[in-house]
């Protein structure tokens, strides 16, 4: 709610009244006549509240506490071995005018921009695929789109980088059959960070498959009948059937994969190390380097440096949202 | 009032029973053994095979030799160190003795990290360190750290039977002369030479050439100011960007500089390796037909001076934590291992190691020189005459000054404009100085 000055006014009017002698009973009414609802309210949902307490306890213990803790604790340069100096903002100072800080946030973008598009198109695809062909062999399909998921990231970054070899690696040998190459992929600022992408984008379209699958399946498959009917093609099936009844999955879809774009962090620490010339540099793989050196300046950065990050994927996520509005779906 | 007593009755015990579980949890004192021997938890960092099996033996070595201390050895994989050790510092369980490298001991000296061992090591301890190696651990006139061991960080491999071949008689001995080699030795898939190539590895493998370039590091004196911009060091950049760009050295980093990967597999004719490489190459049977036709000589300087240094001399240490609340017993144990008059086990030490790795103190040193194994190696007279004695500490600046310069230096490396390359390692330095408050700071 947005306060205008009118709305100021009344509230300032409503102050002085509730402060006079007079009011001072209808006022103690009131508040008895609250209380006694909250009371009421609170007793007949006791059910509910009982429920979602383990919940509220344990997001305090695991999520709010250690965030706040984390924020008082970035007020300080922090040292395991002296009194911590106390510095107020100063660490946020630091990191906000940081180059490296915003260069990494940019490396992160264009990471997302290379992957997210890829994944949802060729999910996108490879579902609508799916849904297409008999049982039997979507079960097969199915199985085998997820696979690159249950693989870790760390041995999909060991294989990727064996074959990104320029002596010898399987795609310079592919590549060279078309008179291409041979190019060392990890090893050119321009070439790095699409070349972590490709795995990036191996490992994460499976899950999104299934993912949009399943959201294909929720729609009647009555509305494609009836589209048919009139004549509608794949195109015209997809573009004002399928996309609009799956907004709400593919929103989901999107925001989380920008976030773990954004997040990416074994890929480049396993192939590139952030480089060459710092062209792979993740935020997240910048604050971990910041981390490691053994100096009280070093944890305070990195600590403030990823409390900044999470308002910064906080934004990311809020744009997304307002972006595309999340609604009911239409036949639900 | 007969259902209000038993709830609390069910109160009461629920909270006794969490109390008494939580109590399990934790131990009574985790600085002493079940058998009430003093316990003494020791890291150390995952080296060559053949270090953990001698820090195995020692240890088992010590803990039956007396019957007051336990040292438990846990042997930390190096990519995993930093941020374990961070860690378990943030959780008030830091071990009691680490190893530590030489760079790292001012540092953490100066945010009060390790134990002060003069204070509980005999002073006769300290006598027999050699004199070169002493100011790396000391600091006013404490000793922070017990060293074992130094290693040239850059020495020049090289290969004989592809230097006879290509007509080169000597290996370089100047910048200009090795690049004109690695033109010559350049042929089909063999490359002239291989050095550092990436950030992290230029970081620290190139502060022997950023002295010998300039005459000293970008961030000098007592730290006041950046020297980046010393046009000196615009001629390493160059000379680093012509072995790159002219395709003299691999246009990939298959692997980091410390491991001898590419000259082992007959890929390279002269490498830059430290000193452990000789035990790397040796070690494998694979590369045997490279082993045999394998020489070593001083990295070469900017202007041919064989006495100018090329190379940092790395190395560590063993080092008591300032909070280890068994800080004598860890000290009598790193005493007892590196610090013994008996010199056997460390003689043992340096003799597995291929002669790769060379003793931090003179009577070490001597019986080393003693042994048989010692007078038929070829390699020793030229490590510990030729590179040893010119080469420099490690600079104990924090690491973000060495990773900026070398940032820029694989910028200009990779084709990049090399004044400007200095000029944003220069901003880089001084930025780093503004916020890490190192002005003054500084004793390099």
């Amino acid at each position: 709610m947005t306060m205008s000055p009118q709305s100021t006014n009344r509230l300032a009017t409503a102050a002085s009244v509730a402060l006079e002698p007079e009011g001072t009973a209808p006022a103690s009414k009131r508040r008895r006549r609250v209380a006694g609802r909250l009371s009421t309210h609170v007793m007949d949902n006791r059910t509910a509240y009982v429920m979602i307490a383990p919940m509220v306890v344990l997001l305090g213990m695991f999520v709010w506490w250690p965030l706040l803790y984390s924020f008082y604790l970035s007020t300080f340069e922090i040292s395991f071995y002296e009194e911590p100096v106390f510095v107020g903002l100063q660490f946020y100072g630091y990191v906000l005018e940081d180059p490296d800080f915003w260069h990494s946030i940019g490396i992160g973008a264009t990471y997302v921009l290379y992957t997210v598009p890829a994944i949802m198109i060729i999910a996108f695809l490879v579902a609508s695929f799916i849904r297409t062909v008999g049982r039997k062999v979507a079960g097969l399909l199915k199985t085998t789109v997820y696979v690159p998921t249950v693989v870790s990231a760390v041995i999909t970054s060991v294989v990727f980088v064996f074959m990104y070899r320029a002596d010898g690696g399987l795609i310079n040998w592919l590549i060279g059959f078309v008179g291409l190459g041979p190019f060392a992929f990890l090893s050119d600022p321009e070439l790095a960070l699409p070349a972590i992408s490709v795995p990036g984008i191996w490992l994460a379209f499976g899950i999104t498959t299934l993912i949009m699958l399943a959201g294909m399946y929720d729609i009647p498959q009555s509305y494609y009948e009836a589209a048919q009917l009139e004549g509608a093609n794949f195109f015209q099936r997809t573009w004002f059937i399928t996309i609009p009844l799956m907004k709400n999955v593919l929103l989901y879809l999107v925001v989380t994969a920008t976030i773990a774009g954004m997040q990416q962090f074994e890929l480049p620490l396993i192939m590139t190390q952030g480089g060459p010339t710092n062209s792979t540099m993740t935020p997240n793989l910048f604050i971990f380097n910041q981390f490691k050196d053994p100096t009280p300046y070093a944890t305070s950065f990195s600590l403030t440096a990823a409390l900044i990050l999470f308002f910064v994927l906080g934004g990311i996520s809020m744009l997304i949202f307002r972006l595309i509005r999340s609604d009911k779906a239409i036949d639900a | 009032m007969h259902k209000r007593i038993t709830r609390l009755a069910t109160v009461g015990i629920a909270a006794a029973a969490v109390g008494v579980m939580l109590a399990g949890c934790t131990p009574a004192n985790s600085n002493t053994t079940e058998d009430g021997k003093s316990k003494v938890v020791f890291w150390q960092q995952k080296f060559e095979d053949y270090q953990q099996d001698w820090f195995k033996a020692q240890v088992a070595e010590f803990n039956e030799s007396q019957d007051e201390v336990e040292v438990e050895l846990l042997v930390v994989p190096a990519d995993t160190w930093d941020q374990k050790l961070k860690a378990a510092q943030a959780a008030g369980k830091a071990p009691d003795v680490k190893t530590t490298s030489y760079g790292n001991v001012k540092p953490m000296q100066a945010t009060g990290q390790i134990a002060n061992l003069s204070e509980l090591m005999d002073a006769d301890a300290f006598s027999d360190i050699a004199e070169n190696i002493a100011p790396f651990v000391t600091v006013d006139d404490g000793v922070y750290a017990y060293p074992l061991l130094v290693e040239p960080s850059t020495v020049l491999f090289y290969r004989t039977d592809l230097l006879s071949a290509a007509g080169i008689d000597a290996p370089p001995t100047t910048w200009d002369e090795l690049l004109d080699d690695a033109r010559t030795l350049t042929k089909g898939d063999v490359y002239g030479m291989n050095i550092a190539q990436t950030a992290p590895d230029l970081g620290w493998s190139s502060w022997g050439l950023q002295y010998n370039a300039a005459g000293d590091f970008p961030l000098r004196g007592d730290w006041s100011e950046a020297s980046a911009d010393d046009p000196a060091y615009e001629d390493l950049a160059k000379f680093y960007q012509t072995l790159y760009t002219e395709k003299l050295m691999p246009q990939e980093a298959t692997y980091p500089y410390a491991d001898c990967s590419f000259f082992g597999e007959g890929k390279v004719a002269m490498s830059a390796c430290g000193s452990w490489a000789l035990g790397q190459l040796s070690a494998n049977p694979d590369w045997a037909g490279v082993w045999e036709n394998t020489a070593v000589a001083a990295f070469p300087s900017s202007d041919g001076d064989p006495t100018s240094p090329t190379s940092t001399l790395g190395g560590w240490t063993l080092t008591v934590d300032a909070k280890s609340k068994v800080q004598e017993d860890s000290a009598a144990f790193v005493q007892w291992l590196l610090a013994d008059d008996d010199t056997d086990r460390l003689v043992d030490f340096f003799t597995a190691t291929g002669f790769s790795k060379y003793p931090a103190r003179v009577s070490v040193t001597d019986a080393l020189a003693a042994t048989p194994e010692a007078a038929d190696n070829p390699f020793l007279a030229t490590i510990t005459e030729d590179i040893v004695p010119y080469a420099k500490a490690e600079p104990s600046y924090p690491w973000d000054v060495s990773l900026a310069f070398a940032t820029s230096l694989e910028k200009a490396m990779r084709g990049g404009d090399i004044p400007a390359a200095m000029s944003e390692a220069q901003a880089a330095i001084e930025d780093v100085i503004e916020k890490q408050k190192l002005a003054g700071t500084g004793s390099d």
